[in-house]
C-alpha cells in the first residue's frame, strides 16, 4: 500500500457470477486509488466506467433512502453508497464485495428479491382506515406517532432480511421487514384491521419463527428494531380480542382533538439568536 | 420475436405522479394498467424528498411578537386561520418570477389540502402538533408556515404509502424494465418500447394511452442532488418522438447540497432556522434578502452563496463552498425534526452538526423544464396548444407550468400528487370514452433490438463515462447558476460535439443479463440530447428571470420575455418556439420580486 497524501491504493475484489456463463460465483481483484472521501459506492463506480463494464449492482439515490445498494461487505450487511472505502479496507489495503447472502443472484451484486417483495405483500402492507374519513385529517398524538418506534422509515433495503439466520435455513419465514411494516400498520391508530394482519402475522410462518438471534437490528442502517416489533406483535396476538377492542375505542374518538388544552408552544419562544456574530469567524 | 404485451393504460414511472396517475385511473374504474420503472418502485426518487409538502392548512401559526424567524405553535380551536390557498397562489407564482401559468397554479394551490387529507387517510405518517394535528414548518419563499412533514423523511413516506395503495388497487408493476421508445405517429401515442432489464428482452408495449411519470433531468450536471436514476430519460424519449420540451432552460440549484458530493441537505435545515455563513463568519443573506434572510427562495439563495464563492468569500479546499450552521437548533430539535440530514452530514462530510457547521454547495436539484402539458396531464404537441393524443406526463418530466421559471421548497411533491391524480382521472376518462388501441406501423420491437445491438457492437477509443464527465462539467461551468451568451456559444459546441464522440465509445458489457452498461450508455445519450435544448433555451433568452441568470442580462425583461419557451427536435438540432404565459393581469400582474 503506498500513500501520497490523501490518496492511496486499493484492492477492490468483487463476488462475479453470471448465471449465463459462470458454473460458479468467484472473486476478482480490482486495483484502484482510493481517493479522499470515496465510497465503497463510487469505487464500485469508478471499477464499472473505467475498468470493467460488466461489473453489474443496483444503486441510485446515493444517500441511503432508496433502499438499492445492499451489499456483503467484508462479511457484513451496509449500504455501499453511505460507507466510506477507507473503513472498509484491512491493513492490506483490500475490501471485499459480496451479494446479499442467502438470496439467489441474478449477476454479480444483483440479488433476485422476488421473494422479499412477496412477503412484504403478504402482510397487507397498506392501511385499512375506518369506513368514515374525517373530512380533514385524523387526530393522532405525537406520543402515538412515537409508538410506531419509527417503523416508517423503513427503506427496504433488505440489510436485515439478508442477515437473518431463519431467513437462510426457512425459506417459508416472512421476515424481519416484513413483520416490521406489519408493526407499523398494526400499531397505526387509524388502521381498522389489525386483526386481520395479526392472523396473517401469528403463525409459524410470521412471528413464531423468529429466534430473537438479533441480526436484524444490527443490520439495519436506519436503526430500526425489528426484533422489539415482533415480539410486540406477539404479545398483540395473544391479546387480540382485547386489542381490537381498544382499536374500536380508540377509533371512536377519532373526531375530537387529541388533548385539547391551552396552546402548547412547539419551540421555546426564547429568541433565537446566531451563535455567530455577524463579521465573526468561524473557528 | 418477443411477444407484445398489450394495457389500457401505460405508465412510465413509478415515483409520486406515476403511482398516484395509476391509483386514479384503478379507482376510477379502469383497471387494466402497466406501470414500468426501470427501478422497483420503492427506490424512485421521489423518497428523497425530505422537508415536506405544501398545503395552506392552518395547524400552525407563529408566536404573536416573535418575528418571522420566532416559534411555531398550533392555531387553538376558533382563531383566525393565518394561510389561504390565495397566499398560497400568490407566494408561488412570485417564486416563479411570472413565468408560472397562474390557472394551473389555482388548481394546484386549491387541491392541496384534499391530497395531503387523502395522504393521510391512507396512512402516511406525518409529524403532528401537540393536539395531533399534522405538523407544519416554514419553507424558503413561502409567506405562512405551510410545509406538511413527517421529521425529514417525508417524500419517502409518501412514496410508500401511495406504493402500498397500487399494491392494494392491484396494478400491474413491470419493474426493472426500461423504456426505449415513445411511440407516437401522425400525433397519435400508440405505445412504447420497452427492455426488460433482466432478461434483456425488448418488448412493444401497446396502449390506448400513455403516461410519463419519469421525473428530472439533475443528472446533466456534476454537483446534483439527484439520483444516479435521473437522467431525463422520458424527457429526451419524448423528444425524440417528436414532443416539444418547454422551459428546460430553468434548473433549480438548492443551495444546501453537501460539499463536494451534492447530496441535499434539506431546506427544513433553514425552514428550522439555520444559518448560511461565509469565510469571514458572517450571515452574508443579510446582504441579499434583508427580509426573509436564508428563507429566500432557493434561486436567489444559491445565486448569493454562488457570489459570495465567487467573490472569494467560499470555504474549502476549492473555496466553492459555505457553511450551514445548525449548532444554534440544539441537540433534541436536530435529532427530532432533521434526523436525516444529521445522518448525512455525519456520513459525508464527517460532521455532526449538532457540533458543527456542515460544508454546502449549491447543487442542481429540480427540473422546472420538461414535457409540456395542460392541468389534465395531457401532453401539447406545439405553442398553439394541439394534444398529442393519448400522452400524458406528470411530475418533475413535466412542465404544467406551475414552477415557471424557479420552485418553491415542498410545492414539487404536491405537483406530482395533484398533478398525477388529475392525469389519472384524465387517462381514465379517455379509455371510457372510447379511446382505442391504435395500429403500429412496422416492428419498434426489433429496430430497438437493432439500435442495442449495433450499440454494443461498435468499437472506438472513447469512454461513455468520460464524455458523461465532460457534458457535466461543461453543463455546471457554463450552464449553471450564472450564465452569458460566449459561455452558452461554448456549451453548445461542446454538446455537439460529445454527440459526435458519443458514437465513438464502445460498450464493455456484452451480455444481455441485467446489462447495466448498456443502461448507462443510453442515459448518457438522453443526456447528451436535452442538454441541448436547456443551452440553446439559455442563450435564446436574453433576460433574467428566476433559476435562469444572464449576467449581460441581469434584469427581468417583461416585455419581451413573459413566454414559454418550446423546443422540438430536428436534424439541425433544437428549434425554438414560443407560448404565452396565462396571467391574470388583474389580480397577479407581474411585480418586482424582492425578499
Amino acid at each position: 500500500m503506498t500513500t501520497n497524501g490523501h490518496r492511496k491504493n486499493a484492492t477492490v475484489w468483487i463476488q462475479r457470477f453470471n448465471p449465463d456463463f459462470d458454473r460458479r460465483p468467484y472473486l476478482q481483484p480490482y486495483s484502484i486509488t482510493a481517493r479522499q472521501g470515496m465510497t465503497l459506492l463510487d469505487a464500485l463506480h469508478e471499477i464499472k466506467t473505467h475498468q470493467d463494464g460488466s461489473v453489474t449492482f443496483r444503486r441510485s439515490c446515493r444517500h441511503a433512502i432508496c433502499g438499492s445498494c445492499g451489499m456483503n461487505v467484508n462479511g457484513r450487511n451496509v449500504l455501499v453508497c453511505e460507507s466510506p472505502l477507507k473503513d472498509h479496507l484491512d491493513g492490506k489495503g483490500r475490501v471485499t464485495i459480496r451479494p446479499l447472502p442467502f438470496l439467489p443472484i441474478i449477476k454479480d451484486l444483483v440479488v433476485d428479491r422476488a421473494k422479499f417483495w412477496e412477503h412484504y405483500r403478504q402482510i397487507k402492507p397498506w392501511l385499512l382506515p375506518p369506513d368514515d374519513l374525517p373530512e380533514r385529517e385524523f387526530r393522532v398524538s405525537p406520543e402515538e406517532v412515537k409508538a410506531l418506534c419509527n417503523a416508517e422509515k423503513c427503506i427496504m433495503c433488505g440489510l436485515c432480511y439478508s442477515a437473518c439466520q431463519v431467513v437462510a435455513l426457512n425459506k417459508g419465514y416472512i421476515g424481519p421487514h416484513a413483520l416490521l411494516k406489519a408493526f407499523l400498520r398494526t400499531l397505526d391508530p387509524r388502521d381498522s384491521a389489525p386483526g386481520e394482519r395479526l392472523d396473517i402475522v401469528a403463525d409459524l410462518t410470521g412471528v413464531w419463527r423468529c429466534h430473537t438471534i438479533f441480526n436484524c437490528i444490527d443490520a439495519c442502517p436506519k436503526s430500526l428494531d425489528p426484533t422489539y416489533a415482533i415480539e410486540t406483535l406477539r404479545n398483540l396476538a395473544a391479546r387480540r380480542l382485547a386489542f381490537e377492542e381498544e382499536r374500536r375505542e380508540r377509533q371512536a374518538r377519532f373526531g375530537e382533538p387529541v388533548e385539547v388544552g391551552p396552546p402548547v408552544r412547539m419551540e421555546p419562544t426564547a429568541r433565537v439568536e446566531s451563535p455567530v456574530q455577524t463579521g465573526q469567524r468561524i473557528t | 420475436m418477443t411477444e407484445t404485451i398489450t394495457h389500457d393504460i401505460i405508465i412510465v414511472g413509478a415515483g409520486l405522479a406515476g403511482s398516484w396517475a395509476a391509483m386514479a385511473t384503478s379507482r376510477a374504474g379502469v383497471q387494466d394498467i402497466g406501470v414500468v420503472s426501470k427501478l422497483h418502485p420503492l427506490r424512485s426518487h421521489s423518497g428523497a424528498a425530505q422537508g415536506g409538502i405544501a398545503a395552506a392548512l392552518n395547524n400552525v401559526r407563529p408566536v404573536a411578537g416573535t418575528g418571522p424567524r420566532g416559534p411555531l405553535e398550533q392555531i387553538p380551536p376558533g382563531e383566525e386561520p393565518v394561510d389561504s390557498w390565495e397566499l398560497h397562489m400568490f407566494d408561488t407564482i412570485k417564486g416563479s418570477d411570472w413565468l408560472g401559468d397562474q390557472d394551473s397554479i389555482e388548481i394546484m394551490v386549491k387541491e392541496a389540502p384534499s391530497i395531503i387529507f387523502e395522504y393521510e387517510h391512507m396512512g402516511c405518517v406525518f409529524s403532528r402538533t401537540p393536539d395531533g394535528r399534522i405538523a407544519q414548518r416554514r419553507f424558503g419563499g413561502h409567506s405562512a408556515p405551510r410545509a406538511n412533514y413527517a421529521a425529514d423523511y417525508t417524500g419517502h413516506v409518501l412514496l410508500h404509502t401511495i406504493h402500498e395503495q397500487c399494491l392494494k388497487q392491484g396494478v400491474t408493476f413491470y419493474s426493472e424494465w426500461y423504456c426505449l421508445e415513445l411511440l407516437v405517429e401522425d400525433n397519435v401515442c400508440r405505445g412504447i418500447v420497452a427492455l426488460d432489464i433482466l432478461s434483456g428482452e425488448v418488448h412493444t408495449m401497446r396502449a390506448k394511452a400513455v403516461m410519463f411519470g419519469t421525473g428530472g433531468y439533475g443528472r446533466a450536471f456534476a454537483i446534483t442532488s439527484n439520483a444516479y436514476a435521473n437522467t431525463g430519460d422520458g424527457v429526451a424519449i419524448a423528444y425524440q418522438a417528436g414532443v416539444p420540451l418547454m422551459d428546460m432552460e430553468f434548473v433549480q440549484f438548492h443551495p444546501t447540497g453537501i460539499y463536494g458530493h451534492g447530496i441535499l441537505m434539506s431546506e427544513a435545515c433553514r425552514g428550522e432556522g439555520g444559518y448560511l455563513i461565509n469565510r469571514d463568519g458572517e450571515r452574508f443573506m443579510e446582504k441579499y434578502a434583508p427580509d426573509k434572510m436564508e428563507l429566500a427562495p432557493r434561486d436567489l439563495v444559491s445565486r448569493s452563496e454562488q457570489t459570495e464563492i465567487d467573490e472569494g468569500r467560499g470555504i474549502g479546499d476549492d473555496g466553492k463552498g459555505i457553511y450551514l450552521d445548525m449548532r444554534h437548533l440544539g441537540r433534541e430539535k436536530i435529532m427530532e425534526r432533521l434526523p436525516q440530514v444529521r445522518d448525512i452530514a455525519l456520513h459525508f462530510s464527517g460532521v455532526d452538526i449538532i457540533d458543527e457547521p456542515a460544508p454546502i454547495q449549491p447543487t442542481a436539484h429540480y427540473s422546472m423544464g420538461g414535457i409540456p402539458t395542460d392541468a389534465d396531464g395531457q401532453a401539447l404537441a406545439n405553442a398553439e396548444g394541439d394534444p398529442v393524443v393519448g400522452f400524458y406526463a406528470a411530475g418533475e418530466a413535466a412542465c404544467v407550468s406551475v414552477h415557471g421559471a424557479n420552485r418553491l421548497g415542498t410545492n414539487s411533491l404536491l405537483e406530482a400528487s395533484v398533478f398525477g391524480r388529475r392525469t389519472g382521472c384524465a387517462i381514465a376518462a379517455f379509455v371510457k370514452d372510447g379511446g382505442e388501441l391504435q395500429p403500429i406501423s412496422g416492428d419498434p420491437a426489433e429496430r430497438n433490438r437493432q439500435r442495442i445491438g449495433a450499440l454494443m457492437e461498435r468499437e472506438g477509443t472513447e469512454n461513455v463515462e468520460a464524455i458523461a464527465q465532460e457534458l457535466k462539467a461543461t453543463m455546471t461551468d457554463q450552464c449553471g447558476i450564472y450564465r452569458t451568451e460566449w459561455k452558452l456559444v461554448a456549451a453548445l459546441e461542446t454538446i455537439r460535439s460529445l454527440q459526435e464522440r458519443f458514437e465513438a465509445a464502445p460498450i464493455m458489457d456484452k451480455s444481455s443479463r441485467f446489462n447495466t452498461d448498456v443502461l448507462a450508455a443510453l442515459e448518457t445519450q438522453h443526456l447528451l440530447s436535452f442538454s441541448e435544448v436547456i443551452a440553446a433555451g439559455a442563450l435564446a433568452r436574453t433576460e433574467s428571470r428566476g433559476a435562469h441568470f444572464r449576467t449581460d442580462y441581469p434584469r427581468r425583461d417583461d416585455q419581451n420575455w413573459i413566454k414559454h419557451t418550446l423546443a422540438h427536435q430536428s436534424d439541425a438540432g433544437p428549434v425554438l418556439s414560443y407560448r404565452d404565459v396565462v396571467i391574470d393581469w388583474e389580480k397577479y400582474p407581474p411585480q418586482e420580486r424582492k425578499y
